[in-house]
């Protein structure tokens, strides 16, 4: 077609003033160039011909007669339309009233306020975990356990660790500790037997109280397995020595 | 051609300002639930919006239901009109241009035996277009031949590509001026005008086609 057999500028300006050439509104200068284009070349040539010839057969249509029930039709398809539009807004189905209903419930959750407020706390989430290193992977359950159990190894180590280190620690306390209670002792061995016979001298000195402290305790002792014998006798014989007493 | 040109250049500015006022304010009126109103629109532009659908669908049938649903689309959505942006009448017809594109690309298996050849009109045993033009079927009368013409170029207008149809049909048939074609069509004016010239070239190629293969 045009500028396929002889592109250029002067056909592109041909085409765009072929409608006007052939609408009749084409004058002056412009009309001249046109001309001159229209005689010296064969493809815009011809294609003014089509043109003012498709242009000539389509005159030839005449409006059409709508149908005379057209209208009537229109109005009554709008009115039906009309009124489907006004039921379905007065008993709407059974989907919109669920979602109706949904909406009732999510309403206070479905804020601007609510919404601002998840995105933080997923911006906050986000960079935590990117700041721990934690992948999204690592969250799957499996992932988990295997990550709860390495860290409860972990620490059962640290803990094992911890108590084989105070283990030691205190054997090896208990070792100095002893090492210097035997020095001590060796340092204080003539001063204990000084002590010793000091005490024996005071032992003598108090044996008749102690005596004394024994024939008591043995008389106790009597009415104690007087009193295992027999409980009601031995209540009297005790009874009647306080008394006497 | 000629006749129709003059039809477009003899209506005075101040009434085609005037009826659009008029169909602004009936616009509105519609628009707050006036059923007077829509009745008038209808009256206004249901054949217009019937003879686009029908030189661009080729069945009488057809161009009903589509005349039907363009205006139950335009009952449904005329509170979204926009008068700033263009005419009522030009929103319309880029309804009316949305709708037929949906229904070729719906129709287009059924129409891909289509052909010259094809039955004409509702008379399914009748003789085919290539048959009238051989003269194989006299027809005495001035008026029947001239009705057979328009029926010829109907059913080869028929056979040339959808984008220039649509803008052959909006330039010749339904007089708009190429600025309200361009916004139907969403192209620019340059594009309108080469797609008008390439259609009525590929028009009158296959009309010549047709009375060579008919002599």
């Amino acid at each position: 077609m045009l500028g396929e057999t002889k592109p250029g500028t002067q056909c592109a300006e041909f085409d765009a003033l072929l409608t006007d050439a052939i609408d009749g509104n084409l004058t002056g200068e412009r009309r001249e160039r046109f001309e001159q284009h229209r005689a010296d070349c064969a493809a815009c040539s011809t294609l003014f011909a089509e043109a003012s010839s498709g242009a000539a057969w389509l005159s030839e249509l005449e409006e059409m007669e709508a149908p005379r029930n057209l209208m009537h039709n229109i109005l009554a398809a709008t009115s039906e339309a009309a009124k489907a539009a006004a039921k379905a807004e007065r008993d709407p189905s059974a989907w919109e009233r669920l979602l109706k209903q949904t909406r009732m419930v999510f309403a206070p959750v479905l804020t601007p306020r609510f919404g601002m407020s998840m995105g933080m706390a997923f911006f906050s989430i986000t960079l935590v975990l990117n700041m721990a290193q934690i992948k999204i992977t690592d969250l799957t359950p499996h992932n988990l356990s295997h990550t709860f159990y390495s860290s409860q190894n972990k620490v059962m180590k640290y803990y094992e660790n911890m108590r084989l280190v105070y283990e030691i620690e205190s054997r090896v306390r208990d070792l100095r500790n002893a090492t210097d209670e035997k020095q001590q002792n060796q340092q204080n061995q003539p001063n204990q037997r000084q002590e010793k016979n000091q005490t024996r001298e005071q032992n003598q000195n108090s044996e008749p109280e102690r005596r004394q402290l024994h024939e008591y305790t043995r008389e106790q002792n009597v009415q104690v397995l007087a009193l295992l014998n027999g409980k009601d006798e031995s209540l009297g014989i005790l009874a009647k020595q306080r008394r006497q007493i | 051609m000629l006749t129709l040109f003059t039809a477009i250049q003899s209506r005075p500015v101040e009434a085609r300002v005037e009826e659009a006022q008029v169909v602004a304010q009936l616009v509105r009126r519609c628009a707050s639930g006036d059923s007077v109103a829509w009745e008038e629109i209808v009256q206004r532009f249901h054949r217009r919006i019937y003879n686009i659908c029908y030189r661009f669908a080729g069945s009488a049938d057809d161009a009903q239901d589509l005349t039907q649903e363009v205006f139950i689309k335009v009952y449904r959505t005329v509170g979204s009109f926009d008068g700033e942006k263009a005419s009522f009448g030009t929103w319309v017809t880029t309804v009316t241009r949305n709708l037929l594109v949906d229904h070729f690309r719906k129709t287009r298996n059924d129409r891909a035996t289509d052909s010259m050849d094809a039955v004409m009109g509702a008379d399914e045993d009748g003789p085919t277009l290539a048959d009238r033009l051989a003269g194989d079927v006299e027809s005495p009368q001035a008026h029947v031949e001239s009705r057979e013409r328009r029926e010829m170029v109907h059913r080869a207008l028929l056979q040339i590509s959808p984008d220039l149809r649509e803008a052959v049909i909006l330039r010749d048939l339904q007089d708009l001026d190429y600025r309200e074609i361009a916004q139907v069509l969403k192209v620019p004016e340059g594009t309108v005008k080469s797609r008008i010239n390439r259609g009525r070239a590929e028009l009158a190629r296959l009309l010549q086609r047709t009375y060579r293969q008919a002599l």
